[in-house]
């Protein structure tokens, strides 16, 4: 891991779902304390793209860096790169048989080696970040759907991650409880946590994105600052895309 | 600062393909082992391995065989006959199980709550007993009913200890034999005219006509067979008589067949019952009052909608339980019925040729349960309703 | 239109008698079967309590003319040759040793339905301990207690020994076989799947008999070891055939995200599987787990046909020889009793949970 290096370093990639062509030629770069939101129609390969960040996915050709690590057959540096790469949900992914406080130590206890008390301390402060301390010894099963992401989100920092991965994390919500997640990611992204999300929040994208990406069949279409991606779109497909989301 | 290169082990391809050839190289290691192993310690008993003693005469004989059967007859036919019997076992043991099950299962399922009850108590004492104790009680009965001279009478039919003796067709036995084999071919045919889907597009009711003209047809020819070899100038139906120690004439059904299928049926009857139950329980409240709004009366709810409806969703269930079924025939062993698994046991005994004889135990196995599964989860996927997943069985 | 008057309500005495009338014979059919359900019923209970209870002959001192005249049940031969039903020939004067041996199974099984029992480490720790205490107890050599052979071994101990060996050596073996058919490596997934089919495509009294009789040719001296634990061997891999199909039922109802959150919190496979994905592949499996134990426990009664004297062919030894030939089904009603116990207890239990588990889906 080289700090110094750009966050992710993406090039050409490439990925196929037996003949569709998922991702195609694919080029990105984040730089560290970036935040990036990521939007664009359904199958267009969002979520493809930020699965493959963390290896969910293989990729089939190009090359992905983080932090200098390349992305390869090895397995160490599979691991190295998930070490430093939180990821959120669309359905939480909460395991439902163990607590919360469970939830958020598990990963810090075994992968990183924390000892159990530093680790619950931290997943504390963590909670109590994301404003569901109450909740600590609870079961996913007994929370609302907001708070499972809040707690997500939680989990996630516990291993302290240096870039943060959101997958549509509000698109499984009630309309109600979209503000307190969204809330928490505003929190992350003042705090200058380098992060990619995919999203069709727009409004968050306009009030905390350094950048917006639009993507549409395996390809960015469109990448401009939040003003310039809103008021003056310059592609087709954005415009229509833009259109139909704001309509709403 | 860059990772340092991948040692070989960690890397992706090469340890996957590692852990695969390591795996298989593991197995056939001890599979080579073990019939090195098996061939050395059965040369020093001086045993030669190979299939040649299919072809040599056993030199004993089986208590029960559908066709003739002799001591000089070669391993192959015995082994045959055997197999021919465990069919013969599973065929009544199945369809009787399946009875009683759908019997026990409706009534389990029904609103009357003495019916209910009744059914309760029977699943539950002959599912929680273990099937070999059933089959051990039903024998020990068998053996402590009355010897031929006092054999109980019941009506046509006589209970001794030699077994249960039934009336029967005054024909030869080979005759008996086609007809019978006739009467099922014909039925069989019947059921895939009227259930497959190839045939659908024919209207109602000729392919009712089609289906009965089948069956009649196999009876006017078992009718036939029956009028070309009975011997003249005797009764039609052969009653079973005692005649001072034994009983002759009529069939007689052994005490350990006897003993067997009642086993298996009453036993897999409870299972059935379950699984029944199960099924009709599965089938959506919705549905039944859709059906009764629409004006249906209590018997087309039951045979249009409950009853499909419930059927597809035991059929996967219902398919393990087949092959558990035909399985647990290998129960004859334990009494004394010459089902293909005893006919194995005793020609290992005999001839020795063990790790042969165990190959074609397990090939045996294999067939007729592969099959079983295979024609019932075709017609699973036949039925299945469209959309939904299908829950194909092994 | 005029208007209904309105029905009379009824009162809950009325409501309850005509919902009765209606389920007992609500139509001909239904009255037809009431009164040959009742029937049945009726007479069976009247046969068995005159027949078990007060015909029943109970002395052990009984001779068979006193049963045969009393006209019902001869419990005297219970009465008289329990210990043998029991124990087998296990030595009579050390049968405590067997009594305590078959309280210690009781209390493992009791133990694991508890809930708060149900962890990985508990649970292999009270079996594991439960096994060689049992052990222990049985074969002796240690403690000062003599030493009795697996042969003498029999009965109810024998029977309960070779349930809970097949669970303790099955369980992990069913663990492994569910993961490697689960594996990513095609050669692995594949020929484990072919292993599992093949194996659950055997009947189970044929891979006894060949645990006991073949196996012996195919292994070196060294290994082949006690028929009673190559017959355990052989139950034990049939059991773990059929749970591991079981499992990765269980594995299938868990959501595709879980395995994908521990993977990218940084979790190691062996992790993954342990802490994440088996705890709830085991939570969905439960009920069919615990009918696959129920079943397990009564498929131990085969190991009659290899010559071991378990529960039932100590039964049949207490009938069949000596002076009670005619009291079998005394005999086998006892020992249908203590499987009857153990099966139905358990399946009952499993239902419970199943119940228990329907109802809190129900309010998520």
């Amino acid at each position: 891991m080289d700090l110094t290096a750009p966050a992710i370093a993406i090039r050409d990639l490439n990925k196929f779902y037996g003949t569709f062509h998922a991702l195609c030629g694919l080029s990105l770069t984040v730089r560290k304390g970036e935040r990036v939101v990521v939007c664009g129609p359904s199958g267009s390969g969002k979520s493809t793209m930020i699965r493959c960040i963390n290896q969910l996915e293989e990729h089939d050709s190009g090359e992905i860096r983080v932090f200098g690590t390349l992305l390869d057959d090895n397995l160490a540096s599979i691991d190295a790169v998930r070490r430093e790469v939180g990821m959120v949900f669309q359905h939480f992914n909460l395991f439902p048989h163990m607590t919360v406080l469970e939830n958020c130590t598990l990963a810090p206890i075994l992968v990183r080696k924390t000892p159990r008390a530093v680790a619950e301390a931290l997943a504390l402060k963590f909670l109590e970040k994301v404003r569901i301390l109450d909740q600590a010894s609870k079961f996913p099963g007994q929370l609302s759907g907001g708070q499972q992401q809040r707690v997500a989100i939680a989990r996630a920092l516990c291993m302290q991650p240096e870039i943060l991965l959101f997958d549509e994390p509000t698109s499984a919500l009630d309309p109600e409880m979209i503000a307190e997640v969204l809330d928490v990611m505003v929190t992350l992204a003042n705090e200058g946590m380098t992060m990619i999300c995919v999203t069709h929040e727009m409004g968050f994208a306009r009030k905390v994105a350094d950048r917006v990406i639009f993507m549409d069949k395996g390809e960015i279409v469109e990448e401009a600052a939040p003003a310039a991606f809103f008021e003056a779109p310059r592609n087709e497909r954005t415009r229509l895309f833009l259109s139909e989301v704001l309509a709403h | 600062m860059p990772m340092p290169a991948a040692p070989l082990w960690r890397s992706r391809t090469t340890r996957s393909l590692l852990l695969q050839g390591g795996f298989a190289l593991a197995l056939l290691a001890a599979i080579v082992a073990a019939t090195l192993t098996a061939r050395a310690n059965l040369s020093a008993q001086g045993m030669t391995s190979g299939f040649d003693f299919l072809w040599t005469s056993t030199g004993w004989e089986m208590n029960f065989t559908l066709l003739p059967a002799a001591p000089t007859d070669p391993y192959w036919w015995f082994l045959l006959l055997g197999l021919l019997n465990t069919l013969l076992m599973g065929l009544i043991g199945l369809g009787g199980a399946s009875v009683i099950g759908l019997i026990v299962g409706l009534m389990r399922s029904g609103r009357n709550p003495a019916a209910r009850f009744l059914a309760t108590l029977y699943i539950e004492l002959f599912r929680n007993l273990p099937l070999i104790l059933q089959l051990f009680f039903w024998y020990a009965l068998a053996n402590a009913l009355p010897n031929p001279r006092a054999a109980l009478d019941l009506g046509p039919a006589l209970l001794s200890s030699r077994g249960i003796y039934l009336p029967g067709l005054a024909v030869p036995y080979g005759a008996a034999i086609v007809i019978a084999a006739i009467l099922l071919l014909g039925l069989a045919l019947a059921i895939r005219v009227l259930a497959a889907r190839r045939f659908a597009r024919m209207e109602p009711v000729p392919r009712r006509v089609l289906a009965l003209s089948l069956v009649l047809l196999a009876i006017l020819a078992s009718a036939a067979i029956a009028l070309a070899t009975h011997p003249p100038g005797t009764g039609w139906l052969s009653l079973p008589q005692p005649r001072g120690l034994r009983i002759d004439g009529g069939i007689r059904v052994q005490p350990e067949f006897a003993c067997l299928a009642i086993a298996i049926m009453t036993y897999g009857g409870a299972y059935v019952g379950e699984i029944v139950r199960g099924g009709f329980k599965a089938v959506g409240r919705g549905q039944l009052e859709a059906a009764r709004a629409l004006g249906l009366s209590p018997w087309q709810v039951f045979s249009r909608v409950r009853l499909p409806l419930a059927f597809r969703a035991m059929l996967p269930i219902l398919i393990n339980q087949y092959v558990w079924l035909i399985k647990a025939t290998t129960l004859g062993i334990a009494v004394g019925f010459s089902d293909f698994f005893m006919v194995i046991a005793s020609s290992i005994t005999h001839s020795g040729q063990t790790l042969e004889l165990i190959g074609i135990l397990m090939g045996g196995f294999l067939v007729v349960n592969f099959s079983l599964a295979a024609v019932l989860n075709r017609l699973n996927r036949a039925i299945a309703l469209k959309g939904h997943n299908t829950g194909g069985a092994a | 239109m005029t208007a209904l008057p309105a029905a009379p309500a009824l009162t809950p005495p009325a409501r309850r008698f005509r919902r009765l009338r209606r389920d007992y014979f609500g139509s001909p059919a239904s009255a037809l079967m009431t009164l040959a359900s009742l029937g049945i019923l009726l007479g069976l209970g009247w046969w068995l309590m005159n027949w078990a209870l007060l015909d029943a002959t109970f002395s052990a001192a009984a001779t068979q003319a006193e049963c045969v005249q009393a006209g019902g049940a001869c419990w005297s031969v219970i009465a008289a040759r329990w210990r043998v039903i029991l124990f087998g020939i296990y030595p009579y004067d050390e049968q405590w040793r067997p009594s305590f041996a078959c309280a210690v199974v009781a209390g493992i099984i009791l133990l694991s339905c508890l809930p708060r029992m149900w962890s990985f480490r508990r649970l292999a720790l009270t079996w594991g301990l439960g096994a060689a205490g049992f052990y222990i107890l049985m074969r002796g050599g240690i403690l000062g207690l003599s030493v009795v052979n697996e042969q003498q071994w029999g009965g109810l101990p024998l029977t309960l020994f070779i349930f809970v060996a097949t669970a303790v050596a099955g369980m992990p073996l069913a663990i492994l076989l569910a993961l490697m058919r689960r594996s990513e490596l095609p050669v692995v997934a594949r020929v484990t799947g072919w292993i599992i089919d093949t194996i659950r495509s055997l009947p189970l009294l044929s891979i006894l008999f060949t645990f006991a009789i073949v196996v012996p040719f195919m292994l070196p001296g060294f290994l082949i070891g006690e028929k009673l634990y190559r017959v355990i061997c052989g139950a034990a891999l049939f059991f773990a055939a059929y749970q591991a199909e079981i499992i990765r039922g269980g594995f299938q109802g868990i959501p595709r995200g879980q395995d994908e959150a521990a993977k990218a919190l940084g979790l190691p496979y062996w992790q993954r599987m342990s802490r994440v994905l088996l705890p709830q592949a085991f939570r969905l499996a439960l009920p069919a787990t615990i009918n696959q134990f129920v079943v397990a426990f009564m498929e131990t009664s085969l190991v009659v046909v290899v010559g071991f004297i378990d529960l039932l062919a100590a039964g049949n030894t207490a009938y069949k020889t000596g002076e009670w030939k005619f009291a079998y089904v005394e005999v086998y009603a006892f020992v249908a009793a203590i499987y009857f116990l153990f099966v139905f207890g358990l399946s009952r239990y499993g239902a419970y949970l199943e119940a228990r588990m329907n109802a809190g889906h129900r309010k998520e």
